[in-house]
Protein backbone atom coordinates (compact mmCIF):
# COMPACT_ATOMS: atom_id res chain seq x y z
CA UNK A 1 0.00 0.00 0.00
CA UNK A 2 2.63 2.60 0.81
CA UNK A 3 4.72 1.57 -2.31
CA UNK A 4 1.72 2.01 -4.56
CA UNK A 5 1.38 5.49 -2.76
CA UNK A 6 4.82 6.48 -3.14
CA UNK A 7 4.62 5.00 -6.86
CA UNK A 8 1.55 7.65 -7.45
CA UNK A 9 3.09 10.13 -5.79
CA UNK A 10 6.00 9.98 -7.63
CA UNK A 11 3.93 9.41 -11.14
CA UNK A 12 1.55 12.48 -10.63
CA UNK A 13 5.05 14.57 -9.53
CA UNK A 14 6.05 13.25 -12.98
CA UNK A 15 3.20 14.01 -14.92
CA UNK A 16 3.39 18.02 -12.90
CA UNK A 17 6.93 18.74 -12.96
CA UNK A 18 9.13 15.79 -15.42
CA UNK A 19 12.05 17.97 -14.31
CA UNK A 20 11.95 17.55 -11.43
CA UNK A 21 11.74 13.77 -10.91
CA UNK A 22 14.16 11.97 -9.43
CA UNK A 23 13.22 8.57 -8.81
CA UNK A 24 10.48 6.41 -7.36
CA UNK A 25 10.32 6.09 -3.55
CA UNK A 26 13.26 7.29 -2.08
CA UNK A 27 12.80 11.04 -1.47
CA UNK A 28 12.68 11.58 1.77
CA UNK A 29 13.52 15.48 2.03
CA UNK A 30 10.99 18.21 2.40
CA UNK A 31 9.67 18.59 -0.84
CA UNK A 32 10.20 22.84 -2.20
CA UNK A 33 7.57 25.22 -2.74
CA UNK A 34 7.45 24.52 -6.50
CA UNK A 35 6.60 20.46 -6.23
CA UNK A 36 3.26 21.07 -5.27
CA UNK A 37 0.52 19.62 -6.40
CA UNK A 38 -2.72 21.67 -7.27
CA UNK A 39 -5.32 19.17 -7.17
CA UNK A 40 -8.65 21.70 -7.70
CA UNK A 41 -11.15 23.24 -6.93
CA UNK A 42 -13.77 23.46 -3.62
CA UNK A 43 -17.08 21.43 -4.73
CA UNK A 44 -18.61 23.84 -2.78
CA UNK A 45 -18.42 28.05 -2.69
CA UNK A 46 -18.61 29.69 0.70
CA UNK A 47 -21.54 32.23 1.04
CA UNK A 48 -21.02 34.65 4.11
CA UNK A 49 -22.13 37.52 5.59
CA UNK A 50 -20.03 40.75 6.34
CA UNK A 51 -19.30 41.56 10.07
CA UNK A 52 -19.49 37.57 10.74
CA UNK A 53 -17.22 34.77 11.87
CA UNK A 54 -16.08 32.62 8.63
CA UNK A 55 -14.59 29.46 8.75
CA UNK A 56 -12.95 28.20 5.99
CA UNK A 57 -11.88 24.13 5.60
CA UNK A 58 -9.51 22.99 4.18
CA UNK A 59 -10.80 20.94 1.12
CA UNK A 60 -7.79 18.17 1.38
CA UNK A 61 -8.59 17.73 5.14
CA UNK A 62 -12.64 16.35 3.45
CA UNK A 63 -10.47 14.71 0.49
CA UNK A 64 -9.01 12.03 2.83
CA UNK A 65 -11.89 11.48 4.73
CA UNK A 66 -10.91 8.47 6.78
CA UNK A 67 -7.33 8.83 6.71
CA UNK A 68 -6.35 12.00 8.80
CA UNK A 69 -3.57 13.99 8.33
CA UNK A 70 -0.39 13.58 10.64
CA UNK A 71 0.13 16.11 13.05
CA UNK A 72 3.72 16.63 11.56
CA UNK A 73 1.99 18.23 8.29
CA UNK A 74 2.36 21.80 7.86
CA UNK A 75 -0.50 23.66 6.70
CA UNK A 76 -0.46 26.87 4.64
CA UNK A 77 -2.84 29.43 3.40
CA UNK A 78 -2.60 32.25 0.67
CA UNK A 79 -5.39 34.32 -1.29
CA UNK A 80 -5.69 34.40 -4.92
CA UNK A 81 -2.75 34.03 -6.87
CA UNK A 82 -0.54 35.26 -4.76
CA UNK A 83 2.80 33.20 -3.88
CA UNK A 84 2.92 34.91 -0.12
CA UNK A 85 1.35 33.06 2.53
CA UNK A 86 -1.71 34.41 4.66
CA UNK A 87 0.19 36.15 8.35
CA UNK A 88 -1.25 34.40 11.27
CA UNK A 89 -2.72 37.79 12.52
CA UNK A 90 -6.00 38.72 15.51
CA UNK A 91 -8.76 39.05 11.90
CA UNK A 92 -6.87 35.70 10.11
CA UNK A 93 -5.59 32.69 11.91
CA UNK A 94 -5.17 29.07 10.79
CA UNK A 95 -6.37 26.69 13.27
CA UNK A 96 -7.22 22.67 12.90
CA UNK A 97 -7.60 22.08 9.22
CA UNK A 98 -9.11 25.63 8.80
CA UNK A 99 -8.55 28.91 8.38
CA UNK A 100 -10.51 31.54 10.70
CA UNK A 101 -11.17 34.82 9.73
CA UNK A 102 -13.10 37.12 12.70
CA UNK A 103 -14.84 39.20 11.53
CA UNK A 104 -14.91 38.77 7.70
CA UNK A 105 -15.16 41.85 5.72
CA UNK A 106 -16.37 41.97 1.85
CA UNK A 107 -12.89 42.26 0.38
CA UNK A 108 -12.09 38.80 1.46
CA UNK A 109 -14.27 37.94 -1.02
CA UNK A 110 -12.08 35.78 -3.48
CA UNK A 111 -10.20 32.32 -3.57
CA UNK A 112 -8.12 30.78 -0.87
CA UNK A 113 -5.50 27.92 -1.84
CA UNK A 114 -4.96 25.86 1.10
CA UNK A 115 -0.99 23.90 1.51
CA UNK A 116 -0.92 20.60 2.61
CA UNK A 117 2.92 19.75 3.01
CA UNK A 118 5.40 16.73 4.55
CA UNK A 119 8.14 15.09 4.47
CA UNK A 120 7.16 13.40 0.76
CA UNK A 121 4.22 14.84 -0.33
CA UNK A 122 2.32 17.87 -1.22
CA UNK A 123 -0.84 19.75 -2.54
CA UNK A 124 -3.20 22.07 -2.67
CA UNK A 125 -6.92 22.74 -2.94
CA UNK A 126 -8.63 25.90 -3.46
CA UNK A 127 -11.81 27.03 -2.02
CA UNK A 128 -14.12 30.15 -2.79
CA UNK A 129 -15.29 32.34 -0.21
CA UNK A 130 -17.68 35.08 -1.12
CA UNK A 131 -18.91 38.00 1.33
CA UNK A 132 -22.13 39.60 0.83
CA UNK A 133 -23.90 42.55 2.47
CA UNK A 134 -26.17 41.44 5.15
CA UNK A 135 -29.59 43.25 2.47
CA UNK A 136 -32.32 41.02 0.85
CA UNK A 137 -30.60 41.08 -2.77
CA UNK A 138 -27.95 38.89 -1.10
CA UNK A 139 -30.66 35.81 0.04
CA UNK A 140 -30.35 34.44 -2.76
CA UNK A 141 -26.86 33.63 -2.34
CA UNK A 142 -26.54 33.23 1.35
CA UNK A 143 -29.83 30.82 1.74
CA UNK A 144 -29.82 27.07 2.26
CA UNK A 145 -32.72 25.17 0.33
CA UNK A 146 -34.80 23.31 2.59
CA UNK A 147 -37.90 21.50 2.19
CA UNK A 148 -40.74 20.16 4.52
CA UNK A 149 -44.20 18.51 3.37
CA UNK A 150 -47.33 20.39 4.00
CA UNK A 151 -49.74 18.87 7.06
CA UNK A 152 -46.87 16.68 8.25
CA UNK A 153 -44.49 18.25 10.98
CA UNK A 154 -41.05 18.70 10.07
CA UNK A 155 -37.78 20.45 10.97
CA UNK A 156 -35.55 23.19 9.64
CA UNK A 157 -32.08 22.77 10.24
CA UNK A 158 -29.39 25.96 10.88
CA UNK A 159 -26.40 24.66 8.98
CA UNK A 160 -22.95 24.65 8.96
CA UNK A 161 -21.87 25.47 12.60
CA UNK A 162 -19.84 22.69 13.47
CA UNK A 163 -16.76 25.00 14.08
CA UNK A 164 -18.74 27.34 16.37
CA UNK A 165 -21.04 25.09 18.56
CA UNK A 166 -18.51 22.44 19.37
CA UNK A 167 -17.78 21.84 22.64
CA UNK A 168 -20.23 23.98 23.63
CA UNK A 169 -23.08 22.75 25.87
CA UNK A 170 -24.82 26.56 26.16
CA UNK A 171 -25.71 26.75 22.17
CA UNK A 172 -28.99 28.74 21.91
CA UNK A 173 -30.43 29.47 18.71
CA UNK A 174 -32.55 32.11 18.16
CA UNK A 175 -34.98 31.89 14.89
CA UNK A 176 -36.78 34.51 12.99
CA UNK A 177 -39.49 34.21 10.13
CA UNK A 178 -38.39 37.05 7.27
CA UNK A 179 -37.07 39.57 10.23
CA UNK A 180 -39.93 38.92 13.03
CA UNK A 181 -38.62 36.65 16.20
CA UNK A 182 -40.29 33.17 16.88
CA UNK A 183 -40.75 33.82 20.18
CA UNK A 184 -40.42 30.52 22.74
CA UNK A 185 -43.79 30.21 23.57
CA UNK A 186 -44.64 29.72 20.17
CA UNK A 187 -46.47 26.41 19.87
CA UNK A 188 -45.62 26.03 16.00
CA UNK A 189 -42.45 26.74 15.89
CA UNK A 190 -40.07 25.07 18.54
CA UNK A 191 -36.55 25.56 18.92
CA UNK A 192 -35.18 22.51 19.46
CA UNK A 193 -33.30 22.58 22.85
CA UNK A 194 -29.73 21.36 22.33
CA UNK A 195 -29.84 21.23 18.44
CA UNK A 196 -29.66 24.07 16.09
CA UNK A 197 -33.32 22.51 14.58
CA UNK A 198 -36.68 24.20 14.45
CA UNK A 199 -39.22 22.13 15.04
CA UNK A 200 -42.39 23.24 12.40
CA UNK A 201 -45.92 22.01 13.53
CA UNK A 202 -48.29 20.87 10.84
CA UNK A 203 -46.88 22.95 8.32
CA UNK A 204 -48.97 24.91 6.15
CA UNK A 205 -48.32 27.08 2.87
CA UNK A 206 -47.68 30.25 4.34
CA UNK A 207 -44.96 28.62 6.71
CA UNK A 208 -43.00 28.85 3.28
CA UNK A 209 -40.38 31.39 2.54
CA UNK A 210 -37.30 33.00 4.17
CA UNK A 211 -36.31 32.48 7.74
CA UNK A 212 -32.99 33.32 9.58
CA UNK A 213 -30.84 31.49 12.64
CA UNK A 214 -28.42 32.67 14.82
CA UNK A 215 -26.34 31.85 18.09
CA UNK A 216 -23.63 34.06 19.38
CA UNK A 217 -19.87 33.39 19.71
CA UNK A 218 -17.35 34.71 21.85
CA UNK A 219 -13.81 35.04 21.07
CA UNK A 220 -11.31 37.00 23.09
CA UNK A 221 -14.15 38.60 25.12
CA UNK A 222 -15.78 39.63 22.31
CA UNK A 223 -19.82 38.52 21.19
CA UNK A 224 -20.44 38.09 17.53
CA UNK A 225 -23.18 37.19 15.77
CA UNK A 226 -22.85 33.41 13.43
CA UNK A 227 -26.54 33.79 11.33
CA UNK A 228 -28.03 31.53 8.55
CA UNK A 229 -30.64 31.69 5.94
CA UNK A 230 -32.99 28.83 5.20
CA UNK A 231 -35.28 29.53 2.53
CA UNK A 232 -37.92 26.67 3.39
CA UNK A 233 -40.23 25.19 0.40
CA UNK A 234 -43.62 23.39 1.17
CA UNK A 235 -43.92 20.32 -1.17
CA UNK A 236 -47.73 19.66 -1.10
CA UNK A 237 -48.25 15.49 -0.71
CA UNK A 238 -49.06 13.92 -4.31
CA UNK A 239 -52.72 11.70 -3.72
CA UNK A 240 -52.13 8.21 -4.73
CA UNK A 241 -54.80 5.76 -6.06
CA UNK A 242 -54.78 2.02 -6.76
CA UNK A 243 -54.21 2.24 -10.82
CA UNK A 244 -56.72 0.39 -13.58
CA UNK A 245 -55.40 -0.90 -16.41
CA UNK A 246 -58.23 -0.30 -18.66
CA UNK A 247 -56.36 -1.49 -22.00
CA UNK A 248 -55.33 -3.35 -24.21
CA UNK A 249 -57.23 -5.90 -24.94
CA UNK A 250 -56.12 -9.78 -24.75
CA UNK A 251 -55.48 -10.27 -27.79
CA UNK A 252 -54.08 -7.91 -30.87
CA UNK A 253 -54.89 -9.40 -34.17
CA UNK A 254 -52.43 -7.98 -36.92
CA UNK A 255 -51.20 -9.14 -39.81
CA UNK A 256 -47.36 -10.46 -40.41
CA UNK A 257 -45.05 -7.31 -41.99
CA UNK A 258 -47.35 -4.55 -40.97
CA UNK A 259 -46.49 -1.59 -38.30
CA UNK A 260 -48.67 -1.99 -34.79
CA UNK A 261 -48.97 0.09 -31.95
CA UNK A 262 -50.35 -1.44 -29.10
CA UNK A 263 -51.39 1.45 -26.15
CA UNK A 264 -51.71 0.62 -22.48
CA UNK A 265 -53.61 3.02 -21.14
CA UNK A 266 -54.35 3.54 -17.36
CA UNK A 267 -56.83 5.24 -15.54
CA UNK A 268 -55.96 6.78 -12.53
CA UNK A 269 -58.65 8.97 -11.56
CA UNK A 270 -58.16 11.92 -8.86
CA UNK A 271 -54.73 10.13 -8.47
CA UNK A 272 -51.33 11.45 -8.97
CA UNK A 273 -49.49 10.55 -12.76
CA UNK A 274 -46.05 11.56 -11.01
CA UNK A 275 -45.35 8.53 -9.24
CA UNK A 276 -47.51 6.01 -11.09
CA UNK A 277 -45.04 4.45 -13.35
CA UNK A 278 -45.68 2.34 -15.97
CA UNK A 279 -44.01 0.19 -19.03
CA UNK A 280 -44.07 -2.77 -20.90
CA UNK A 281 -42.21 -6.31 -20.91
CA UNK A 282 -41.50 -9.12 -23.41
CA UNK A 283 -41.22 -12.54 -21.94
CA UNK A 284 -40.72 -10.53 -18.65
CA UNK A 285 -37.84 -8.79 -19.71
CA UNK A 286 -37.57 -4.98 -20.86
CA UNK A 287 -38.26 -3.85 -23.79
CA UNK A 288 -34.68 -2.05 -24.98
CA UNK A 289 -33.31 -5.00 -23.84
CA UNK A 290 -35.09 -7.63 -25.13
CA UNK A 291 -35.08 -5.63 -28.51
CA UNK A 292 -31.81 -4.16 -28.66
CA UNK A 293 -32.41 -3.04 -32.60
CA UNK A 294 -35.42 -1.23 -31.76
CA UNK A 295 -37.73 -3.18 -33.89
CA UNK A 296 -39.66 -3.45 -31.06
CA UNK A 297 -40.05 -0.17 -28.78
CA UNK A 298 -42.04 1.81 -26.06
CA UNK A 299 -43.65 4.67 -27.15
CA UNK A 300 -43.57 7.86 -25.33
CA UNK A 301 -45.55 8.05 -22.09
CA UNK A 302 -48.61 10.61 -22.04
CA UNK A 303 -50.14 12.15 -19.12
CA UNK A 304 -53.85 13.24 -19.90
CA UNK A 305 -57.10 14.32 -18.03
CA UNK A 306 -60.61 13.29 -19.21
CA UNK A 307 -63.20 14.64 -17.52
CA UNK A 308 -61.27 15.44 -14.21
CA UNK A 309 -59.73 11.80 -14.31
CA UNK A 310 -56.00 11.14 -14.85
CA UNK A 311 -54.84 8.93 -17.46
CA UNK A 312 -51.67 7.75 -18.32
CA UNK A 313 -50.54 5.74 -21.54
CA UNK A 314 -47.33 3.93 -22.80
CA UNK A 315 -47.63 2.69 -26.13
CA UNK A 316 -45.86 -0.73 -27.36
CA UNK A 317 -44.36 0.05 -30.73
CA UNK A 318 -43.97 -3.08 -33.80
CA UNK A 319 -41.95 -2.30 -37.01
CA UNK A 320 -42.77 -4.41 -38.25
CA UNK A 321 -44.58 -7.29 -36.61
CA UNK A 322 -42.56 -10.24 -37.05
CA UNK A 323 -43.71 -14.53 -36.61
CA UNK A 324 -41.90 -14.33 -33.51
CA UNK A 325 -43.96 -11.61 -31.69
CA UNK A 326 -46.81 -14.25 -32.01
CA UNK A 327 -44.98 -16.40 -29.42
CA UNK A 328 -44.22 -13.52 -27.14
CA UNK A 329 -46.04 -12.78 -23.18
CA UNK A 330 -46.21 -8.97 -23.74
CA UNK A 331 -47.35 -7.19 -20.65
CA UNK A 332 -48.29 -4.00 -19.20
CA UNK A 333 -46.80 -3.40 -16.04
CA UNK A 334 -48.19 -0.16 -13.70
CA UNK A 335 -47.01 0.14 -10.26
CA UNK A 336 -47.13 3.16 -7.17
CA UNK A 337 -46.63 2.31 -3.78
CA UNK A 338 -49.80 1.31 -3.52
CA UNK A 339 -50.20 -1.33 -5.76
CA UNK A 340 -48.28 -3.47 -8.74
CA UNK A 341 -50.46 -4.89 -11.74
CA UNK A 342 -50.07 -5.93 -14.52
CA UNK A 343 -52.34 -6.97 -17.94
CA UNK A 344 -51.35 -9.36 -20.12
CA UNK A 345 -51.64 -9.21 -23.90
CA UNK A 346 -51.11 -11.69 -27.10
CA UNK A 347 -50.60 -10.80 -30.61
CA UNK A 348 -52.43 -13.11 -33.26
CA UNK A 349 -51.99 -13.34 -36.55
CA UNK A 350 -55.36 -12.44 -38.77
CA UNK A 351 -56.99 -15.62 -39.57
CA UNK A 352 -57.05 -15.90 -43.80
CA UNK A 353 -60.15 -16.67 -43.73
CA UNK A 354 -61.30 -13.70 -41.48
CA UNK A 355 -59.42 -11.28 -44.05
CA UNK A 356 -60.93 -13.26 -46.76
CA UNK A 357 -64.27 -12.30 -44.39
CA UNK A 358 -63.54 -8.20 -44.58
CA UNK A 359 -62.59 -8.01 -48.52
CA UNK A 360 -65.76 -10.08 -49.51
CA UNK A 361 -67.86 -8.65 -47.02
CA UNK A 362 -68.27 -5.30 -49.31
CA UNK A 363 -68.66 -6.89 -52.36
CA UNK A 364 -71.02 -9.77 -51.46
CA UNK A 365 -73.03 -6.26 -50.50
CA UNK A 366 -72.83 -4.85 -53.72
CA UNK A 367 -73.99 -8.02 -55.04
CA UNK A 368 -76.62 -8.33 -53.03
CA UNK A 369 -77.93 -5.01 -53.92
CA UNK A 370 -77.34 -5.51 -57.42
CA UNK A 371 -79.39 -8.48 -57.02
CA UNK A 372 -82.04 -6.76 -55.31
CA UNK A 373 -82.26 -4.28 -57.74
CA UNK A 374 -82.42 -6.36 -60.21
CA UNK A 375 -85.01 -8.25 -58.84
CA UNK A 376 -87.17 -5.62 -57.73
CA UNK A 377 -86.64 -4.04 -61.89
CA UNK A 378 -87.77 -8.06 -63.33
CA UNK A 379 -90.72 -7.73 -60.39
CA UNK A 380 -92.16 -4.36 -61.26
CA UNK A 381 -91.30 -5.25 -65.34
CA UNK A 382 -93.65 -8.30 -65.08
CA UNK A 383 -96.59 -6.31 -62.99
CA UNK A 384 -96.30 -3.51 -65.54
CA UNK A 385 -96.36 -6.37 -68.37
CA UNK A 386 -99.63 -7.70 -66.34
CA UNK A 387 -100.83 -4.55 -66.13
CA UNK A 388 -100.57 -3.44 -70.12
CA UNK A 389 -102.21 -6.71 -70.67
CA UNK A 390 -105.15 -6.38 -68.41
CA UNK A 391 -105.34 -2.86 -69.87
CA UNK A 392 -105.02 -4.48 -73.46
CA UNK A 393 -107.71 -6.38 -72.46
CA UNK A 394 -110.29 -4.39 -71.28
CA UNK A 395 -109.40 -1.81 -73.89
CA UNK A 396 -110.88 -4.62 -76.32
CA UNK B 1 -66.90 8.79 -58.70
CA UNK B 2 -69.02 9.12 -55.92
CA UNK B 3 -68.72 5.76 -54.76
CA UNK B 4 -65.01 6.02 -54.72
CA UNK B 5 -65.01 8.84 -52.42
CA UNK B 6 -65.53 7.47 -48.88
CA UNK B 7 -62.84 4.36 -49.07
CA UNK B 8 -60.26 7.10 -50.40
CA UNK B 9 -60.47 9.42 -47.79
CA UNK B 10 -60.86 6.50 -45.62
CA UNK B 11 -57.23 5.42 -46.85
CA UNK B 12 -56.10 8.75 -46.55
CA UNK B 13 -56.83 9.03 -42.52
CA UNK B 14 -55.57 5.82 -42.36
CA UNK B 15 -52.14 6.68 -43.43
CA UNK B 16 -52.34 10.16 -41.84
CA UNK B 17 -52.56 8.50 -38.30
CA UNK B 18 -49.73 5.48 -39.50
CA UNK B 19 -47.90 8.34 -40.02
CA UNK B 20 -48.33 10.70 -37.16
CA UNK B 21 -47.87 7.44 -34.74
CA UNK B 22 -44.84 7.14 -36.85
CA UNK B 23 -44.13 10.68 -35.56
CA UNK B 24 -45.00 10.61 -32.15
CA UNK B 25 -43.19 7.91 -30.84
CA UNK B 26 -40.00 8.34 -31.46
CA UNK B 27 -37.97 6.95 -28.56
CA UNK B 28 -35.07 8.57 -28.73
CA UNK B 29 -34.33 11.25 -25.94
CA UNK B 30 -36.56 10.19 -23.61
CA UNK B 31 -36.04 8.55 -20.38
CA UNK B 32 -37.20 5.15 -19.60
CA UNK B 33 -40.70 4.56 -18.45
CA UNK B 34 -39.52 2.68 -15.22
CA UNK B 35 -37.07 5.15 -14.46
CA UNK B 36 -38.16 7.96 -12.29
CA UNK B 37 -36.17 10.67 -10.83
CA UNK B 38 -36.45 11.46 -7.06
CA UNK B 39 -35.10 14.06 -4.56
CA UNK B 40 -33.88 13.03 -1.24
CA UNK B 41 -32.99 14.42 1.49
CA UNK B 42 -32.63 13.64 5.39
CA UNK B 43 -35.36 14.82 8.54
CA UNK B 44 -32.43 17.29 9.25
CA UNK B 45 -32.42 18.47 5.91
CA UNK B 46 -29.29 17.50 4.61
CA UNK B 47 -28.84 16.44 0.96
CA UNK B 48 -26.65 14.22 -0.95
CA UNK B 49 -23.80 15.35 -3.11
CA UNK B 50 -20.56 13.47 -4.74
CA UNK B 51 -16.96 13.94 -3.14
CA UNK B 52 -14.84 11.80 -5.19
CA UNK B 53 -16.94 9.68 -5.95
CA UNK B 54 -17.95 8.93 -2.73
CA UNK B 55 -22.25 9.75 -1.61
CA UNK B 56 -21.64 12.49 1.10
CA UNK B 57 -24.50 14.02 2.54
CA UNK B 58 -24.98 18.08 3.79
CA UNK B 59 -26.37 21.52 3.34
CA UNK B 60 -26.31 23.31 0.08
CA UNK B 61 -26.38 27.10 0.09
CA UNK B 62 -27.13 29.14 -3.03
CA UNK B 63 -25.94 28.06 -6.38
CA UNK B 64 -24.09 25.45 -4.76
CA UNK B 65 -27.49 23.22 -4.93
CA UNK B 66 -26.36 22.83 -8.64
CA UNK B 67 -24.32 20.16 -6.59
CA UNK B 68 -27.36 18.14 -5.32
CA UNK B 69 -27.74 14.26 -6.58
CA UNK B 70 -30.81 13.21 -7.36
CA UNK B 71 -31.91 9.51 -6.75
CA UNK B 72 -33.02 7.70 -9.96
CA UNK B 73 -34.78 4.84 -9.06
CA UNK B 74 -36.02 1.40 -10.88
CA UNK B 75 -38.74 -0.15 -8.83
CA UNK B 76 -38.72 -3.85 -8.55
CA UNK B 77 -41.83 -4.32 -6.64
CA UNK B 78 -44.42 -1.54 -4.72
CA UNK B 79 -41.61 -2.06 -2.02
CA UNK B 80 -38.43 -3.32 -3.25
CA UNK B 81 -36.11 -0.84 -5.87
CA UNK B 82 -32.81 -0.11 -7.38
CA UNK B 83 -31.41 3.17 -6.58
CA UNK B 84 -28.64 4.85 -8.56
CA UNK B 85 -27.52 8.17 -9.18
CA UNK B 86 -25.95 10.23 -12.51
CA UNK B 87 -29.21 9.40 -14.84
CA UNK B 88 -28.59 5.15 -13.43
CA UNK B 89 -25.01 4.86 -14.23
CA UNK B 90 -23.57 4.22 -10.78
CA UNK B 91 -25.83 2.34 -8.25
CA UNK B 92 -26.08 2.31 -4.57
CA UNK B 93 -24.92 -1.59 -3.41
CA UNK B 94 -24.87 -3.50 0.24
CA UNK B 95 -21.42 -5.12 0.02
CA UNK B 96 -20.47 -7.39 3.19
CA UNK B 97 -16.64 -6.40 4.74
CA UNK B 98 -15.82 -8.44 7.72
CA UNK B 99 -18.30 -7.63 10.31
CA UNK B 100 -19.51 -4.66 8.89
CA UNK B 101 -21.65 -3.51 5.75
CA UNK B 102 -20.79 -1.53 3.48
CA UNK B 103 -22.71 1.37 1.25
CA UNK B 104 -21.14 1.24 -1.79
CA UNK B 105 -21.67 3.40 -5.59
CA UNK B 106 -21.23 0.78 -8.40
CA UNK B 107 -20.51 1.83 -11.99
CA UNK B 108 -23.43 -0.61 -12.99
CA UNK B 109 -26.49 0.93 -15.78
CA UNK B 110 -29.62 0.11 -13.35
CA UNK B 111 -31.71 -0.25 -16.17
CA UNK B 112 -29.81 -3.44 -16.82
CA UNK B 113 -30.77 -4.85 -13.10
CA UNK B 114 -33.08 -7.52 -12.71
CA UNK B 115 -35.29 -8.33 -9.64
CA UNK B 116 -34.58 -11.92 -10.28
CA UNK B 117 -31.17 -12.63 -10.32
CA UNK B 118 -29.20 -13.13 -7.13
CA UNK B 119 -26.16 -11.70 -8.35
CA UNK B 120 -28.58 -8.14 -8.44
CA UNK B 121 -29.42 -8.30 -5.06
CA UNK B 122 -27.12 -6.07 -3.40
CA UNK B 123 -28.48 -3.31 -5.43
CA UNK B 124 -31.89 -4.51 -4.49
CA UNK B 125 -33.59 -1.84 -0.81
CA UNK B 126 -37.17 -2.69 0.68
CA UNK B 127 -38.50 0.72 1.45
CA UNK B 128 -40.79 1.74 4.33
CA UNK B 129 -43.19 4.93 4.87
CA UNK B 130 -43.43 6.40 8.09
CA UNK B 131 -46.02 9.37 7.37
CA UNK B 132 -43.79 11.79 5.05
CA UNK B 133 -40.62 9.84 5.71
CA UNK B 134 -39.27 7.18 4.00
CA UNK B 135 -36.54 4.14 5.48
CA UNK B 136 -34.37 2.16 3.17
CA UNK B 137 -33.35 -1.35 4.17
CA UNK B 138 -31.43 -3.53 1.94
CA UNK B 139 -32.35 -6.54 0.85
CA UNK B 140 -29.21 -8.35 0.25
CA UNK B 141 -28.14 -6.96 3.96
CA UNK B 142 -31.70 -7.59 6.35
CA UNK B 143 -31.43 -5.39 9.01
CA UNK B 144 -29.34 -2.82 7.51
CA UNK B 145 -30.37 1.09 6.58
CA UNK B 146 -29.03 3.93 4.39
CA UNK B 147 -28.21 6.35 6.85
CA UNK B 148 -26.70 10.26 7.17
CA UNK B 149 -24.16 10.76 10.26
CA UNK B 150 -25.82 13.60 12.41
CA UNK B 151 -22.79 15.73 11.60
CA UNK B 152 -22.91 17.51 7.71
CA UNK B 153 -20.75 16.07 5.35
CA UNK B 154 -20.11 12.75 6.21
CA UNK B 155 -21.01 9.52 4.11
CA UNK B 156 -24.01 8.29 3.23
CA UNK B 157 -23.21 4.90 5.35
CA UNK B 158 -25.30 1.62 6.20
CA UNK B 159 -26.67 1.36 9.80
CA UNK B 160 -28.11 -2.19 11.47
CA UNK B 161 -28.97 0.74 14.77
CA UNK B 162 -31.61 3.01 13.14
CA UNK B 163 -32.79 4.17 16.60
CA UNK B 164 -29.06 5.09 17.18
CA UNK B 165 -29.26 8.97 17.62
CA UNK B 166 -25.72 9.87 16.10
CA UNK B 167 -27.09 8.33 12.44
CA UNK B 168 -30.52 9.49 10.79
CA UNK B 169 -32.39 6.68 8.84
CA UNK B 170 -35.48 8.79 7.91
CA UNK B 171 -35.70 10.92 4.52
CA UNK B 172 -37.92 12.40 2.30
CA UNK B 173 -38.32 10.49 -0.84
CA UNK B 174 -39.92 12.65 -3.11
CA UNK B 175 -40.68 12.72 -7.12
CA UNK B 176 -38.36 15.59 -9.01
CA UNK B 177 -41.30 18.20 -9.44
Amino acid sequence: MFILYVWITGLSAFTVQPQEHTGHGTSSSLLAAGDCQFRGKHYKTEFRVEGEPVVLRCPQVWSRFGAPISPQALLTWRKNNSAQMIPEGPRMWAEDGALWVLPALREDSGTYVCTLRNASHCDEMSIELRVFEDTEASLPFISYSQILTLSASGLLACPDLREFTRNRTDVKTRWYKGSVPLDENNEKFISVEGTTRLLIHDVSVEDAGYYKCAITYAHEGRQYNVTRNVKLRVNKRKEETIPVIISPLQTISTSLGSSLTIPCKVFLGAGTPDTTLLWWTANSAQIESAYPGGRVTEGPRQEYSENNENYIEVPLIFNPVLREDLDTDFKCVVLNTLSFQTLRTTVKEASSTFSWGIALAPLSLVFLVLGGIWTYRRCKRRTEKTRGLTALKTGL
Amino acid sequence: MEMCRGPCSHLISLLLFLLHSEAACRPLGRRPCRMQAFRIWDINQKTFYLRNNQLVAGYLQGPNIKLEEKIDMVPIDPHAMFLGIRGGKLCLSCVKSGDDMRLQLEAVNITNLSGTKEQDKRFSFIRSDNGPTTSFESAACPGWFICTALEADQPVSLTNRPEDTLVVTKFYFQEDQ
